[in-house]
């Protein structure tokens, strides 16, 4: 490890990190003298002078940053594999696309990508931060900075001894194009949520409680889309790609960025309440900080290896474990004691009532409730996942590993949904002030109808359950309440302001996708023999044959295959499936499976027929190529002192005898002697020994043979198949019964498992809906952001 | 005002024991072999695969196999009902969740672990890199 932290590699690139540190810490100290001088009350000719050269410096910073960037995916774009990086992800054979795609495919290019993205966000930000800017901008940068020296001890400029003539390729499931802008997506939200964490920060450094919350929460509203997407991005890859089945797993690799993406939820809201009421300051603060450091924590948990045996995914040890931990213990310890330190300081802004005198408390039925009591729900739904996510680590201590089955996430969200279903129909019937109980009753009554009506519509379809019909009920509620506002805002040409309502509207959608397309779906495994109609469900699906499907999706035989386009070489071997719907509907499915020729694993992609009403999912799990009519023995497995009988020859095996004593021959030879009992019918009991010699050849591989050994008074022989252990083996009966030998052909035959998923294109539906929203809300708090640092 | 935060930290309370209850019972600890055979819970194992020991009967979907402990080269037989993974036979580990049952270990999901030629490791280790 220590001669990797030395190795320069390509210098330049490795350069540029190592400057980016140097102006990242150079602008840090220049921002805290910028806020002294602030503090202090100096001239602000001497402010103005000592932030022109913070922001300077951190434009250095940013473009050592892009230029470190820029150089690395030129290196990966040239092929050049001096370089550890570009040889282990990726190659000569890859379209320029996916060669881009390399860029992040390891563990050093995607920390690479996030402080990109957060040096491009940065230049924004100072314009914004106003009076702000100096303490803004000191813990921005901070927030990277960690990362940064991740990369100056493990850089991505890494030459290898030797050059390799071509490199790794690329992982072939990240062979797609979700996986080409899911991580940037991902990334960019992630650096966008150290906005908000920089903006409380310094607002309980220099006790500015009120105007931080507007310049962050368009950061905010852009890290809720960027994250919010990228992860539906991931299950969507793992839906149509994968085959997992579903588009969620629950797997340690999705929680992670979910949490951080719940918190962010809930800092928006928090932000909006605080921005509505002027206090309920404290739960900004903390989330800001606390959704940040859950960012950090997902990267612990993903890259250091902890949950290797938890997970299908393959997470290594980048040896960066100990930093990692570092940095969250000081954003966190820091934050938190920060906050404690502050916590008396921050005002509370109580409302006196004018009649009584005294502190005047929300009423019941307000949005501040609601507001606080969503924040509090989505914040209780985040710690939920972030405990089950963290049980191999908490229960480290015991001695005894151990994960959560997933049905820890489905039993304890069900109540959460329900909440957030009710709590989101309640929102656009109460305003900030409150509303009496019977006003309430009188304004919901519409949506409340048509809840019912859908509950109800959702019993006749077949759903049952007390729970299942309760989340659809209050989701269609939810559904229409937020309807009606949006309408009511459009029709007063106020469309600014419908963001929120938007985003609920797609949520609601989302739960009931979410619901019927979860605990609906039937899922079947048949084994379709070629060329015979096979009913399943109600459709009647055929296996034609097995065909190749070029990159650009056409169906070709593999003698048509064309290698001198890549597009052909990058085939991959599919079956083909004629299904015919009762409606008469026939159509041809192509779920692939295929050998990767470079790392020699099977794969498959399933193949999904998408209509409005349902999904119909078929994941290929094997492939029998069929075989001729043969001629083979009958096995027989014997343990030592063990006695069977094969068309009335007793065989028993005495005793197991390795002869060793070629093992220093060239090759090294062992003979194996088994120390037979064998009974023709009708005879004495006969001693024999059965010779099998293993040879061992170059790379640990052993090539063994077998003599026959004759059974004396029959036409029958055998011979050794394989050695099982010391004192066990297999042998092989011939002869006996010529007929008996004779295997019949075995027809070709495809193994597939079929998922009908009804209304599964709600979630995705939702998803558009809920995105929409928050875009809408983006512009509208941009717009706001941007007012007020022009004030 | 009070209220509404004493009505959010009920809320977030129950959620927490909700969580914590459903935490302790949906636990599937990794568990030697030996203790996988006296547990009556869910349990994991973890092991390498036996060379040769797989059966796959496609027929019934049954696939029978040894894990066997790279420490102690202790042997276990594991029942699984269901298709056979892709690239089984080339697993460095498989994690097999499930129950000890009258007819031996019955596994419910299997993670199978194969060496991974993605990571830059390998290649350092192939080519050697550069102090």
């Amino acid at each position: 490890m220590s001669e990797t932290v030395r190795s320069i590699g390509f210098a330049p690139g490795t350069a540029a990190i190592w400057a980016a540190m140097f102006f990242g810490l150079a602008s840090i100290a220049v921002y805290v003298k910028a806020w002294r001088l602030q503090a202090a009350g100096a001239p602000a000719a001497d402010y103005d002078a000592a932030v022109g050269f913070g922001r300077r410096l951190y434009a250095a910073y940013a473009t050592a940053i892009v230029l470190a960037s820029a150089l690395l995916m030129r290196l990966l774009m040239s092929h050049d594999f001096r370089l550890s990086y570009v040889a282990s992800y990726s190659g000569r054979d890859l379209p320029s696309y996916y060669l881009f795609s390399t860029f992040w495919a390891g563990q050093e290019g995607s920390f690479m990508l996030w402080l990109f993205f957060g040096a491009l966000i940065g230049l924004v930000v100072w314009r914004t931060a106003k009076e702000q800017e100096p303490a803004v901008m000191v813990v921005y940068l901070a927030s990277f900075l960690g990362i940064v020296g991740i990369l100056c001890k493990q850089p991505p400029f890494r030459f290898l001894e030797k050059v390799p003539f071509d490199g790794q390729g690329l992982n072939p499931l990240l062979q797609d194009p979700w996986m080409v802008i899911h991580p940037p997506v991902m990334f960019a939200g992630f650096a966008s949520l150290s906005v908000p964490f920089a903006f409380a920060i310094a607002a309980l450094w220099t006790k500015r409680w009120d105007g931080w919350v507007v310049r962050a929460m368009p950061w905010a509203l852009f890290t809720f889309l960027t994250l919010g997407t990228a992860i539906l991005m991931g299950g969507y890859w793992a839906y149509k790609t994968l085959g997992w089945g579903g588009y969620w797993a629950w797997d340690p690799v999705e929680n992670t960025s979910l949490v951080p993406w719940l918190a962010t939820v809930a800092l928006v809201h928090g932000m909006y309440l605080q921005k509505a009421r002027e206090k309920h300051r404290k739960i900004n603060v903390i989330l800001a900080i606390l959704a940040y450091c859950c960012i950090l924590y997902g990267t612990f948990l993903t890259r250091s290896g902890v949950l290797a045996d938890f997970s299908v995914h393959s997470f290594i040890d980048l040896g960066i474990t100990g930093w990692l931990v570092g940095i969250i213990l000081v954003f966190l310890v820091g934050g938190l004691g920060l906050l404690a330190f502050r916590w008396k300081e921050i005002p509370v802004a109580p409302e006196i009532d004018p009649a009584t005198g005294k502190e005047k408390e929300e009423a019941f039925l307000s949005r501040s409730v609601l507001f606080i009591l969503s924040v509090t729900l989505i914040c209780a739904s985040a710690t939920v996942i972030l405990l089950g996510t963290s049980a191999p680590i908490l229960t480290r201590v015991t001695g005894k590993p151990s994960q959560v089955a997933t049905e820890f996430y489905n039993i304890t969200h069900a109540p959460v949904a329900m909440l957030i279903g009710l709590l989101m129909a309640l929102v656009p019937f109460l305003s900030w002030r409150g509303e009496t109980g019977r006003d309430v009753v009188r304004k919901a009554f519409a949506a409340f109808a048509i809840g019912l009506l859908g509950g109800g519509v959702a019993f006749a379809a077949g759903v049952r359950g007390v729970k299942d019909l309760l989340l659809i009920g209050f989701a269609i509620m939810g559904c229409a309440a937020n309807v009606e506002s949006v309408i009511l805002f459009v029709r007063r040409r106020a469309i600014a302001s419908v963001g929120g309502y938007l985003a609920h509207v797609g949520v609601s959608i989302m739960l009931v996708g979410i619901l019927i397309s979860g605990a609906y779906e039937r899922k079947q495994q048949v084994t379709l023999l070629r060329g015979a109609p096979t009913q399943v469900g109600r459709n009647t699906m055929t296996f034609v044959r097995s065909v190749f499907v070029t990159e650009e999706g056409d169906v070709k035989k593999l003698e048509e295959l064309d290698r001198s386009r890549l597009a052909d070489r990058r085939a991959k071997q599919a079956m083909e499936v004629e299904v015919a719907s009762p409606r008469g509907k026939v159509w041809k499915a192509y779920p692939k499976l295929y050998m990767n020729e470079r790392t020699q694993q099977m794969m498959a992609n399933p193949d999904v027929r998408s209509t409005v009403m349902m999904d119909l999912y078929l994941s290929p799990q094997s492939y029998a190529p069929g075989s001729p009519m043969r001629v083979e023995g009958t096995r027989l497995p014997l343990k030592q002192g063990e006695e069977k009988a094969v068309d009335g020859v007793r065989f028993q095996l005495r005793a197991v005898v390795m002869d060793r004593s070629e093992l220093n021959a060239n090759p090294p030879r062992v003979t194996l002697n088994a120390k037979m009992l064998v009974t023709p019918p009708g005879a004495k009991p006969l001693a024999q020994t059965a010779k099998m010699v293993i040879t061992m050849g170059a790379n640990e591989q052993t090539e063994s043979s077998a003599s026959d050994t004759a059974i004396p008074g029959t036409a029958g022989r055998y011979r050794i198949l394989r050695a099982a252990g010391a004192d066990s083996l297999e042998i092989e009966v011939l002869g006996l019964n010529p007929a008996g030998d004779v295997r019949s052909a075995t027809t070709e035959s495809f193994s597939v498992d079929i998922t009908t998923k009804p209304l599964i294109s709600l979630v995705w539906a939702g998803f558009y809906v809920m995105m929409a929203g928050g875009l809408v809300a983006l512009l509208r708090r941009g717009r706001d952001a941007r007012a007020a640092s022009m004030a | 005002m009070k209220k509404a935060y004493w009505l959010g930290a009920a809320v977030l309370l129950g959620f927490l024991v909700l969580g914590l209850s459903t935490f302790s019972k949906s636990m599937t600890p990794y568990v030697s072999f030996s203790e996988a055979k006296t547990s009556k819970r869910t349990v994991q194992v973890m092991g390498a695969l036996e060379k040769g020991t797989s059966r796959y009967d496609i027929a019934t979907k049954t696939l029978h196999f040894n894990l066997v402990d790279p420490q102690t080269k202790d042997v276990f037989p594991v029942i699984y009902t269901d298709v056979k993974p892709a690239n089984f036979e080339d697993a460095v580990s498989i994690v097999a969740i499930g129950k000890y049952q009258a007819d031996g270990f019955r596994a419910e999901k299997l993670l199978v672990k194969c060496p991974s030629k993605y990571q830059g490791e390998e290649v350092e280790k192939q080519y050697g890199n550069k102090a």
